[in-house]
């Protein structure tokens, strides 16, 4: 089942670690945030492949914004 | 019991949701004294060992009306209370239960009032720990919620009014499990400290719950290896990681139990054991939030707190904080008010509570995680640890912000660093900290383990006078 990670605070987009279509293990990182002064990678919850990416590099999220589909 | 001495068809006959079978798959070889007579009263309670100590337990009957809690029932529970107040021993509540009993009427209301009561008069005296294993509602979710910690078996459900009343009332389709079922109490209320996927697992964490508050040992210098802590640290600072590694490279190997994970996973807070004593540990979680103080995250932490100064548990608390999460929700969810409940928490603190920051300190978040001005027991921090109202960048944008705004923008990122650079110098790191007291002493990672247990060691073991509300 596909699901969907979320940004959990606003920040910007530091940069985006993988490809729509890639294969990732749980606890992969899939984008890291940058908030606070802080980057903050965004893991994968569980394996299976990146359906989609919602956000590029330079974009302000929202809390609850939706970043990427693994499925 | 062996399994030859049962035939198949009357094992079969065995419910499994008896209490009988319940309190001898929590006590030690399932083993226990019955101290309460075995009718339909709806509750029975047994006292018997956990890891060879002894403790008391009771389990509503859900075999009898649903396991709804009437007069004699609910006396049953006050005995276990009386039991485990005058043996100073643990008490464990196995529920599965709809509530008062309905054909009792107010009588059986007055008696579940009169169980809170007999809860909170144990409270912050004997640890008290609730296992729910079915549905537990009404009266039955308040009993478990007045405890200090609540562990939820895969087919518990904790709510105060069923999916019926609420559709009648509200029009939600809801059932059980959205209602209060592990994710709803695990993740978003805050009602439950460990959610467990088997009925075994829910017994076996009780039983370690029980063993890190009634058991607590005593702590052992010599068995305390010098571990690396800085290995759990990433490279650059500007970088958030997973708090987990360090806490369990901090502990005992393997003994460290968290609660409330789920919930405000900001904050992490869990029991684990330190040269064989149990410890608290309370540790900011950049990961999340970027280990951001928010409100839900200070109320956990300060339950926590409370918790542990209450039934003597030493605390060690491991900071890198940027400080509180801005934001109108926060404001506007009582990030002020519930925040203070971790200052009023802290400085209330009365068990040994040594500090370790670990990476930086910032402003409010610095005082609030068990700072020297709150009475911590000690201060260490790592070598190149930062304690300031705020990042330096940050500072020196306020501090500068004409002189900065006159310099033209694409020499402004250099400009800044250098008046970081600058202000770090002038604001003295934690060389100048040490000097203002507010950090008692610097440690190298590889020896805060033994640091910090030393001053376990030195500082007499007290406990706080107070009961644990569940705030």
């Amino acid at each position: 089942m596909a699901h969907t990670l979320s940004a959990e605070m606003v920040a910007s987009v530091h940069s985006i670690e993988v490809s729509a279509g890639q294969r990732v293990d749980p606890g992969a990182v899939i984008v890291v945030l940058e908030s606070m002064k802080m980057e903050i990678p965004v893991l994968a919850e569980t394996g299976g492949t990146v359906l989609d990416i919602f956000v590029a590099a330079g974009d302000v999220v929202r809390e609850g914004d939706a970043l990427a589909s693994i499925g | 019991m062996t399994a030859t001495a049962t035939p198949p068809e009357q094992e079969a006959q065995i419910d499994p949701r008896s209490p009988k079978l319940r309190l001898a798959q929590f006590f030690d070889g399932g083993n226990f004294e019955l101290i309460t007579p075995d009718d339909d009263r709806g509750v029975l309670v047994g006292v018997g060992k956990v890891a060879g100590a002894p403790c008391v337990a009771f389990a509503t009957d859900p075999t009898v009306q649903g396991g709804a809690m009437g007069n004699d029932g609910c006396r049953a529970i006050v005995t276990a209370y009386d039991r485990a107040f005058a043996d100073s021993v643990p008490v464990v509540g196995i529920w599965h239960s709809g509530g008062a009993r309905l054909r009792e009427g107010v009588l059986s209301l007055d008696a579940v009032g009169r169980v809170f009561a007999a809860m909170t008069r144990a409270s912050g005296k004997v640890p008290q720990i609730s296992v729910v294993l079915g549905p537990a509602a009404g009266g039955a979710a308040y009993g478990p919620a007045l405890t200090d910690l609540v562990i939820l078996g895969p087919k518990g459900r904790i709510f105060v009014t069923g999916p019926e009343v609420v559709k009648s009332v509200t029009g939600e389709a809801v059932d059980m499990d959205i209602l209060g079922g592990p994710e709803p109490h695990g993740r978003r209320s805050g009602v439950v400290h460990i959610t467990t996927d088997t009925d075994e697992a829910a017994y076996a964490e009780a039983r370690t719950l029980v063993c890190l508050l009634g058991q607590q040992g005593s702590l052992q210098l010599d068995s305390i290896a010098d571990t690396d802590l800085g290995q759990f640290m990433p490279d650059s600072s500007r970088r958030a990681y997973d708090v987990h590694p360090l806490i369990d490279g901090f502990v005992d190997e393997g003994t460290f139990t968290e609660l409330h994970a789920k919930w405000a996973p900001n904050i992490v807070v869990g029991l684990g054991r330190l040269g064989g004593r149990t410890v608290g540990i309370i540790a900011n979680n950049p990961l999340r939030l970027g280990g951001c103080l928010d409100s839900a995250s200070a109320e956990k932490a300060s339950r926590f707190v409370r918790m542990c100064d209450a039934f003597a548990v030493p605390l060690i608390v491991l900071v890198d904080v940027p400080g509180y999460l801005p934001g109108l929700g926060q404001e506007w969810e009582g990030v002020v008010r519930r925040g203070a409940k971790l200052l009023h928490a802290f400085a209330e603190c009365v068990v040994p509570r040594v500090t370790v920051v670990t990476r930086k300190a910032y402003g409010g978040a610095y005082v609030a995680m068990n700072s020297a001005s709150l009475g911590a027991t000690k201060v260490f921090a790592w070598p190149d640890a930062e304690v300031a109202v705020m990042g330096a960048v940050a500072a020196i944008r306020i501090l500068h912000r004409k002189r900065l705004a006159e310099v033209p923008p694409e020499s402004r990122e250099q400009v800044e660093l250098e008046l970081a650079a600058e202000h770090e110098v002038i604001s003295g790191g934690i060389k100048r900290a040490v000097e203002m007291g507010v950090v008692d002493e610097v440690v190298e990672p590889i020896a805060t383990k033994r640091a910090v247990a030393q001053i376990l060691w030195d500082t007499p073991g007290v406990r706080g006078q107070h009961g644990n509300i569940p705030l």
